[in-house]
């Protein structure tokens, strides 16, 4: 038998063990990828029945109507314009806020040389190790000493700033070089022109990345409005489905087309931008 | 930085003095002084400074202060009651009796009325070793699988992708209904368990023995996709001639993976087994949405016990003492994999 170009063994490409080794890895990353898509199939299957049985949903539906999308619109208690927004003001501030603080500190930790940086960028990373849960009670009860439970201000603050953020932009403006700035200096510029006219449009694609997955992380944030937010107006989306869960239980028709609302920006935006998901997550990987 | 003092780059104290003149020549042609520069930088860090002072750190504070007090919700004030409430949470312990004649007291795992936290704490570890696993090496072993030369490998990277993008909640209201005795899944198991004899179709949800395996699936559906990623970066950074010379040395497939690609895994592996770890000590969401701790308190983790202790009851010392203790057990359990990968780590 003739041997492939290669020399190495793991290069034979052409018996019949290379064959029946391609065939069983499709089939084992076939059958994983059905397991993950799947379920979103009888998502969509069940929102578009107007009586779902598991029949019916499994695989193509018999017959298809938007009925669950305009009970979802026509319910007096279901607020879905006001939902939607909510969740596009909270999401969209905690980008813009986390952002803005982040790109700051991220350049000064990397390109300012001051006192006590190193130390201060070690304290910000650290406090990447404070598990969630333990500020959830004191910020809940400052909030309330602040009346700022069920507003935007409340829900936004606590979220507003990141020290994954920090990482990922320091890193990016470490790697672009330091003459840049020297020379926008002795141009005339100060540290915040050098910053907002050289540097930051250099950093177009991590803020970009950071950006979308801030604002994913956000969108599907559930813990921290179900505490602030008790409100039927003041619910962001993944709150208000729990609360329509506790309501309409059994109605799956209506219980899948609001999952739907919930995924269809982000699945939209994940086909749109593939890369700056799968960036921003691989990154949010190498902070350890 | 001082002279003599060793920097990040680990320049010895010459250098960095050095170092230190150049840099101030350069500051002096540059017209800025170190004083400005200590002002620009604070100036700049100035807003994250604030924001985790405010809602990280002092919190933290806050909130171990709060665990000595017993919370009025009305007066939003608290009244201090020392250990109580700590007491409370913790007792009756898991072991009882004297030094000289400890026993174990296992009831308070195995029975929810007898103390809740303890056995939520077991809820959430049986939660954690079933997921956390699975999570980690089925992100592995698909890494590994869209690292060959796969056909199609960005729509295969995307279709794994997908659950890691749905929110908790969502994702437990769908499982919710796929699950449901009359769902999906039980359409399927039917007729496998006609054909095979036995009652396959359960209640999922409903019954208190599978409600936690209705949230680990979730949760292992949803987490493999991040690992993947992880690791699929992670096999970027393995340096191919390793690949080649192990192959010119006639190793096998398994012996590349185990002595060329596992090695150079470590620090991907750590940080994803560290995070794992934090996140499913800290499930709530899915498991509120999907079950509300039910049936039976079967699905009730540490964080939805704090949850409806601080939320529901207004208890927010009771809540914040558990958290305390929770923080503790993380804690300890990321200390123990950083000292362990500190002995593992390999260097080439």
């Amino acid at each position: 038998m003739a041997r492939s170009s290669y020399e190495y063994p793991g290069y034979d490409r052409s018996g019949a063990s290379y064959w029946s080794k391609t065939v069983v890895l499709y089939a084992l990353v076939t059958t994983g990828a059905l397991w993950m898509t799947l379920p979103f199939w009888w998502t969509l299957t069940t929102a578009l029945s107007a009586n779902p049985t598991a029949t019916s949903v499994t695989f193509i539906p018999a017959e298809v109507t938007a009925q669950n999308f305009l009970k979802l619109w026509e319910r007096p208690d279901i607020l879905l314009v006001r939902w939607f927004i909510n969740t596009v003001i909270f999401a969209g501030a905690v980008t813009a806020f986390n952002l803005t603080f982040d790109s700051l500190a991220g350049y000064a930790l990397a390109k300012i040389d001051f006192w006590g940086r190193e130390k201060l960028f070690l304290g910000f990373m650290s406090t990447m190790m404070i598990p969630g849960m333990v500020t959830l009670i004191p910020v809940y009860l400052i909030l309330v000493e602040l009346n700022w439970t069920n507003t935007y201000q409340g829900l936004i603050a606590p979220l507003a700033a990141n020290p994954f953020g920090i990482f990922l932009l320091r890193q990016h403006f470490k790697s672009l070089p330091s003459a840049l700035g020297e020379a926008s200096k002795i141009d005339g510029c100060n540290e915040l022109q050098t910053f907002y006219k050289i540097y930051l449009p250099l950093a177009k694609p991590a803020l970009a990345t950071l950006g979308i997955f801030t604002f994913m992380g956000a969108w599907n944030n559930f813990q921290w409005p179900l505490i602030i937010a008790n409100e039927n107006e003041m619910y962001t989306l993944p709150v208000a489905l729990f609360a329509v869960r506790n309501q309409y239980f059994a109605e799956w028709g209506l219980m899948m087309a609001a999952a739907l609302i919930i995924v269809g920006p982000v699945l939209i935006a994940f086909l749109a931008a593939q890369n700056y998901f799968i960036r921003g997550m691989s990154l949010s990987g190498m902070k350890g | 930085m001082a002279v003599g003092e060793r920097d990040e780059s680990g320049d010895s104290g010459v250098v960095s003095a050095v170092r230190d003149v150049l840099d101030g020549s350069l500051r002096a042609r540059l017209g800025v002084t170190e004083d400005q520069n200590n002002l620009m930088g604070f100036l700049f860090v100035a807003p994250n400074v604030l924001m985790f002072s405010v809602f990280l750190l002092g919190p933290v504070l806050y909130a171990f202060y709060i665990s000595f007090q017993e919370w009025s919700i009305l007066r939003n004030a608290g009244t201090w009651v020392g250990l109580a409430n700590y007491v409370d949470v913790l007792t009756p312990l898991p072991v009882q009796g004297g030094l000289t004649n400890l026993q174990l007291n296992t009831s308070v795992f195995t029975d929810p009325s007898v103390n809740l936290f303890w056995y939520s704490l077991k809820t959430t570890v049986i939660y954690a070793v079933g997921t956390v696993p699975l999570q980690i090496y089925g992100g592995l072993a698909v890494a590994l699988m869209l690292d060959k030369r796969v056909r199609m490998k960005k729509a295969y990277r995307a279709a794994y992708f997908m659950p890691v993008m749905l929110s908790g909640a969502a994702s437990a209201v769908m499982w919710r209904w796929f699950l449901a005795a009359d769902g999906v899944i039980n359409n399927f198991l039917e007729p496998i368990g006609e054909l095979v004899g036995v009652q396959l179709a359960q209640n999922w949800a409903g019954n208190p023995s599978y409600a936690l395996g209705g949230v680990m699936l979730m949760a292992i559906w949803g987490g493999i996709g991040s690992n993947m990623i992880f690791f699929l970066a992670g096999l970027q950074n393995v340096p191919e001639e390793l690949y080649e010379a192990a192959r010119i040395d006639g190793a096998s497939a398994w012996q590349r993976f185990r002595h060329v690609t596992w090695p150079n895994l470590g620090n991907t592996n750590f940080f994803v087994i560290v995070m794992a770890i934090i996140g499913a000590f800290q499930v709530f969401g899915i498991a509120l949405v999907y079950s509300e701790g039910g049936p039976v308190y079967a699905t009730t983790t540490i964080v939805l016990l704090i949850y409806q202790r601080a939320f529901e009851e207004g208890k927010m010392g009771v809540g914040a003492a558990m958290a305390f203790i929770l923080f503790l057990i993380i804690f300890a359990f990321s200390y123990h994999q950083y000292r362990h990968r500190q002995q593992e780590e390999v260097t080439y």
